[in-house]
């Protein structure tokens, strides 16, 4: 009854030494790409400050050499929507080692600062899992100031919001403010010449880094497998995901209640309701389904899911419902057949991404969202695509 | 936002008070916290010098403006003080750190229940500690801790702790059930259970309602539950829980009880 | 004869609630039956229950008040005006503990039961007052489901800058309270936010069945009837608390009331009480309330912050400092950050978040400010100016109804 304890396959030190291996054979550098998936088996069963311990290093791993184009989405997402001081750093730290800095860069750059400006803790780097005691030069927002200096001219358009935080009462202490003036040096200092592309403004990811894939069609994964899985909404009605996902487009974010990222599961909830109002504008709000499903159905019970919907301005009927497996084994199948981002102790969320799914009236998964914060707009835009290849007849069966 | 203020009165007006206290003062400034941090790791100084500046450090948290200036000094701090000779502090230094959901303070704690000769704190305060953070993963420490508590107050804090673990739900059952719990763990058992599975709470209140051997008190705590959390439409039909609700309020319990049972009665009986 | 009567300018229930202020009251004849006369003169005057509140009079917006009011009222229907409130120092116990008579001679030709709703020494409060404050608030908890996760989630570490260490910390504060207050009052429109009186003992407080007793290692007990033994915050149920003093005596080293309203008579000098006693008062305990970042998990918060605005209140008084316009009443600078300044509107009632405005944080929970049935301030999204005059002293519209049972209007 007390429920026996799984324990990880490798302690965390015999972690750090495989990624220590990884990281020193030029063969087998690329593996280290894989670690940094949230659904990977070593982050299983692990509370979420060793998570954070096990990725920090893989990303610093990574950044002792060049950091490839396929670790950069990894490295935006931790400056995008992290809170880990620790994580952040790391992920600023990994940042300098990327061969093809651009001004895209600079934006995810300065909104690290503002997540972790007001939680900043030293860091040290030295040795896995090591935690600073004493006052140090490094800490999170130095890094993150350092990646601001080594972005130099490319990173002019934050020139606004970071001139503020060398004022005296700007909340950095003097040798911090010193850093803020070196970047600021370096920012304004004249760029060598003008790269293709470089101004960006709001976030949009850099040329390269994908957050938003679609499939077409015809490569569209089938939903056998899921269909028949039983889902309950936040009024404790039962409906089967083939009831409620076909026939019309859906949009589908996953989130749970005991999340404590105000910018990953709050916000993510609340951009669907800001969705839904864009639907109800456009007149779409009874053709496309939406729909928010918990990763941790067995505490997300209906009122839980009902009130965390109410709170953050959710419309919740027929075609717009708050989401819960209740069958043990079908969070395995949603997380299988959606690849989710999700890892767990016990049933317990220990790491998640932020990830925005649109479905096609076959209830087929077209388009994802991950990792970055993707704009509602677009989401609709992407929706109601989908909603004419239903019209069309353009969508085939899988 | 230094102000002038008359310290010099202020002081001696405090030291009258704690005569066997050292005094806290609030800081004004961000030299005031930078010295006080100083006061804080110095080993030398008398414990409760530097326990006045741990808490004088804790209201420069909520009142001196380009604190977070600091902050990671502070962090830095605490860090170093949470394996300090004195118990008292490391309880509170830990404490502060857990509160910000410290990866170095969750290690030391979760590693001192696994293994007593690195325990900083008893176990039943390091539990407390860790249930600051949902996500501390020390449900297993939790469960160990219930196959052989050390004392009462570990097992009570091991019992709050697993209240949000999905997978302890049997656990609560069994608690509430068992007369011979101890009172505190039965009531949070049935906090535990109402958050975990509200009808099973329901459904075990009232049977703890109607049960005449057991205790007024878990009655007491039952029908509060039912009384602020029940449903509302189920309780008003239910003339046996009314009339076990009568009785109890006309036995041999405390006017309290009584008082608890009257509003219950006033709010579902005819 | 009978007649309506308007509390509040209305007849429903729910804003029959009134405090020091006057509020706006009318009185019209429904039923003219047995007048021969186009108008009558109606006495209207409180009758106050044993131990019940008290309430005054008068008929215009200056004046004396006094015990009763006569009228003359026309017959036709027409409603005439006045003013009625709490007499200072007698605050209701129980809800509708006075009733507003009206009479023509010795004929009672309508009557309406108020409560002078007073916010009050937590320490003092009756079993009765204390028992529904208690329930409420568990309500509003709900077990973490409640609506009170929105008031923790306000008061996070990355939303201190919008409430602390600048000269917006007071209003916003009034503010945070107000709204809680509201949402409590919904619950159970009875119930005032009482505070802690923290330079004195406070004994009654920290027991079973108020706000808790601690153990040795701080974790908070409650009695088997106190709905607070349900509290949770971020879905641990529970209360840590270590009090660093007796609870019998006050906590030792903070300024107290007298210190306190001495700091200075500009709002730039007083405000330093957000350091001593505000921050000391925190910090005289271990537990969440040490904390900013987790000090709402603590009931013990509100009632902390209410004796806070109570000294503010004080100060107000002492020095008139109710009005905006007037320097001395604030801390205006322009280099204050976004929502310390009189003219800003505050996070999180104004919905801004990081999405448009890098200062603020990533959400905005709880929506805007809780509306009272019985005032309209200070509206939905309160700029720091709106929370001088809570009382409506310079500007009746202002009145937000609360009252401190020690501050006069």
């Amino acid at each position: 009854m007390l429920g026996a304890t799984i324990e990880p396959a490798l302690s965390e030190p015999q972690f750090a030494a495989l990624v220590d291996a990884l990281a020193a054979d030029p063969e087998r550098r690329g593996d280290l790409i894989s670690f940094l998936r949230e659904d990977h088996p070593h982050y299983g069963e692990r509370g979420a400050a060793a998570i954070v311990r096990m990725r920090g290093w893989v990303l610093l791993a990574i950044a002792r050499g060049e950091v490839p184009d396929d670790a950069l989405i990894f490295i935006l997402e931790e400056l995008d929507t992290g809170v880990d001081p620790y994580l952040v750093a790391a992920a600023a730290r990994a940042l300098r080692s990327y061969p093809r800095p651009t001004a895209a860069l600079a934006p995810f750059v300065m909104r690290a600062l503002g997540n972790i400006r007001y939680r900043d803790e030293p860091v040290s780097f030295a040795d896995y899992g090591e935690y600073a005691i004493s006052p140090t030069d490094a800490s999170a927002v130095s890094e993150v100031l350092a990646t601001l200096r080594w972005l130099g001219p490319r990173a002019r358009d934050i020139l606004p919001q970071l001139e503020p935080l060398r004022a005296p009462h700007g909340g950095l202490p003097r040798k911090l403010r010193l850093d803020v003036d070196r970047a600021l040096q370096a920012i304004r200092s004249p760029a060598p010449e003008d790269e293709p592309g470089t101004h960006s403004c709001c976030g949009t990811a850099p040329n390269g880094v994908r957050s938003m894939s679609s499939l077409p069609s015809n490569s569209r994964r089938g939903t056998k497998q899921i269909e028949s899985i039983a889902l309950q909404d936040q009024k404790g009605e039962l409906i089967t995901f083939k009831e409620y996902f076909q026939g019309q487009p859906s949009i589908v974010v996953f989130f749970y209640t005991r999340c404590d990222n105000p910018m990953k599961c709050s916000l993510t909830v609340a951009k669907l309701a800001r969705v839904q109002k864009l639907l109800e504008v456009q007149g779409l709000v009874d053709r496309i389904h939406t729909a928010a499903i918990t990763y941790d159905p067995a505490f997300d019970l209906p009122e839980r899911l009902r009130v965390y919907g109410q709170d953050r301005g959710v419309r919740m009927d027929a075609g717009h419902r708050m989401l819960r497996v209740i069958a043990d084994n079908d969070n395995d199948v949603l997380r299988r057949h959606f690849e989710l981002g999700v890892n767990f102790i016990e049933s317990l969320v220990n790491r998640h991404r932020i990830e925005a799914y649109i479905l096609d009236a076959q209830g087929r998964i077209a388009v994802s969202f991950e990792r970055l914060h993707w704009d509602e707009e677009q989401v609709v835009i992407r929706t109601v695509e989908m909603l004419k290849e239903k019209e069309c007849g353009s969508g085939s069966q899988a | 936002m230094a102000t002038k203020r008359k310290i010099g009165k202020r002081a001696s007006t405090r030291k009258q008070k704690a005569a066997t206290a050292a005094p806290v003062q609030s800081p004004e400034n961000i030299n005031d916290v930078r010295s006080l941090l100083k006061v804080l790791r110095d080993g030398s100084k008398p414990i409760d010098v530097r326990m006045a500046a741990l808490q004088s450090l804790g209201a420069a948290a909520f009142s001196v403006a380009d604190f977070d200036s600091v902050h990671a000094d502070y962090i830095a701090a605490l860090r170093e003080v949470s394996t300090d000779s004195h118990e008292q502090l490391r309880r509170r230094a830990l404490g502060i750190l857990m509160r910000n959901k410290d990866g170095y303070a969750q290690k030391k704690l979760l590693d001192g229940l696994k293994n007593s000769a690195k325990a900083l704190v008893p176990p039943e305060k390091a539990l407390q500690l860790l249930s600051y953070d949902v996500h501390a993963g020390a449900y297993s420490a939790a469960r160990s801790i219930l196959k052989k508590p050390p004392n009462d107050e570990a097992k009570r804090e091991a019992l709050r702790l697993l209240a949000a673990d999905t997978k302890s739900t049997p656990l609560f059952e069994k608690v509430l059930r068992d007369k011979k719990e101890l009172r505190v763990n039965r009531q949070i058992a049935a906090s535990a259970l109402h958050s975990l599975d509200p009808a099973k709470l329901q459904a075990r209140a009232r049977k703890i309602l109607l049960d005449k051997s057991d205790y007024s008190d878990i009655k007491a705590t039952s029908l509060t539950a039912l009384e602020q959390f029940g449903d509302d439409g189920s309780l008003a039909k239910d003339k046996t829980l009314l009339q076990s609700v009568n009785r109890f309020k006309n036995s041999k319990i405390s006017a309290k009880y009584k008082q608890t049972a009257r509003r219950f009665l006033s709010k579902y009986g005819p | 004869m009978d007649v309506e009567l308007h509390i509040n300018n209305s007849t429903a229930p729910e804003v029959r609630f009134l405090t020091w202020s006057p509020s706006p009251c009318r009185i019209r004849v429904t039923n003219p039956s047995g007048a021969n006369t186009p108008t009558v003169s109606v006495k209207i005057a409180g009758v106050s229950a044993a131990s019940g509140g008290s309430v005054v009079f008068r008929s215009g917006t200056t004046g004396a008040f006094s015990s009763t009011v006569t009228l003359t009222v026309p017959v036709d229907g027409t409603s005439v005006s006045f003013f009625a409130a709490g007499k200072f120092g007698q605050a209701s116990v129980n809800d509708g503990d006075i009733k507003i008579e009206a009479r023509v001679g010795t004929t009672l030709v309508g009557s309406v039961p108020v409560m002078v709703r007073i916010r009050k020494d937590a320490n003092d409060l009756t079993t009765g007052e204390r028992d529904r404050f208690v329930a409420a608030f568990a309500k509003l908890n709900n077990q973490g489901l409640g609506r009170f996760a929105d008031f923790r989630n306000m008061h996070v570490s990355v939303s201190l800058p919008q409430a602390h260490r600048a000269p917006g910390f007071l209003p916003w504060h009034r503010a945070y309270l107000l709204d809680l207050e509201r949402e409590l009052q919904a619950i159970d429109p009875s119930v005032a936010l009482p505070y802690w009186r923290f330079d004195k003992p406070a004994p009654n407080i920290f027991t079973r069945d108020f706000l808790g007793e601690s153990d040795a290692i701080g974790t908070v007990q409650f009695s088997n009837s106190n709905p607070l033994q349900f509290w949770k915050t971020d879905n641990t149920p529970g209360i840590n608390r270590t009090p660093d003093f007796p609870t019998s005596q006050a906590p030792p080293g903070l300024s107290n009331e007298a210190q306190t309203l001495a700091l200075g008579t500009q709002f730039r000098a007083f405000r330093g009480m957000e350091g001593d006693p505000h921050g000391l008062a925190h910090t005289s305990f271990g537990g969440s309330i040490q904390d900013p970042a987790t000090a709402p998990k603590d009931p013990l918060f509100f009632l902390l912050h209410c004796n806070v605005d109570r000294l503010w209140a004080k100060w107000q008084r002492k020095n008139d400092r109710f009005d905006a316009a007037v320097a001395e009443s604030f801390d205006e600078r322009p280099t204050s950050r976004s929502g310390h300044r009189l003219n800003d509107t505050m996070w999180p009632w104004n919905g801004i978040t990081s999405a448009t405005d890098p200062t603020r944080p990533p959400t905005a929970p709880g929506g805007g400010m809780a509306a009272s049935p019985a005032v309209g301030a200070p509206g939905p999204q309160p700029r720091v100016r709106d929370c001088l005059d809570y009382h409506g002293v310079t500007d009746a519209a202002s009145d937000m109804g609360f009252d401190y049972d020690d501050v006069r209007f």
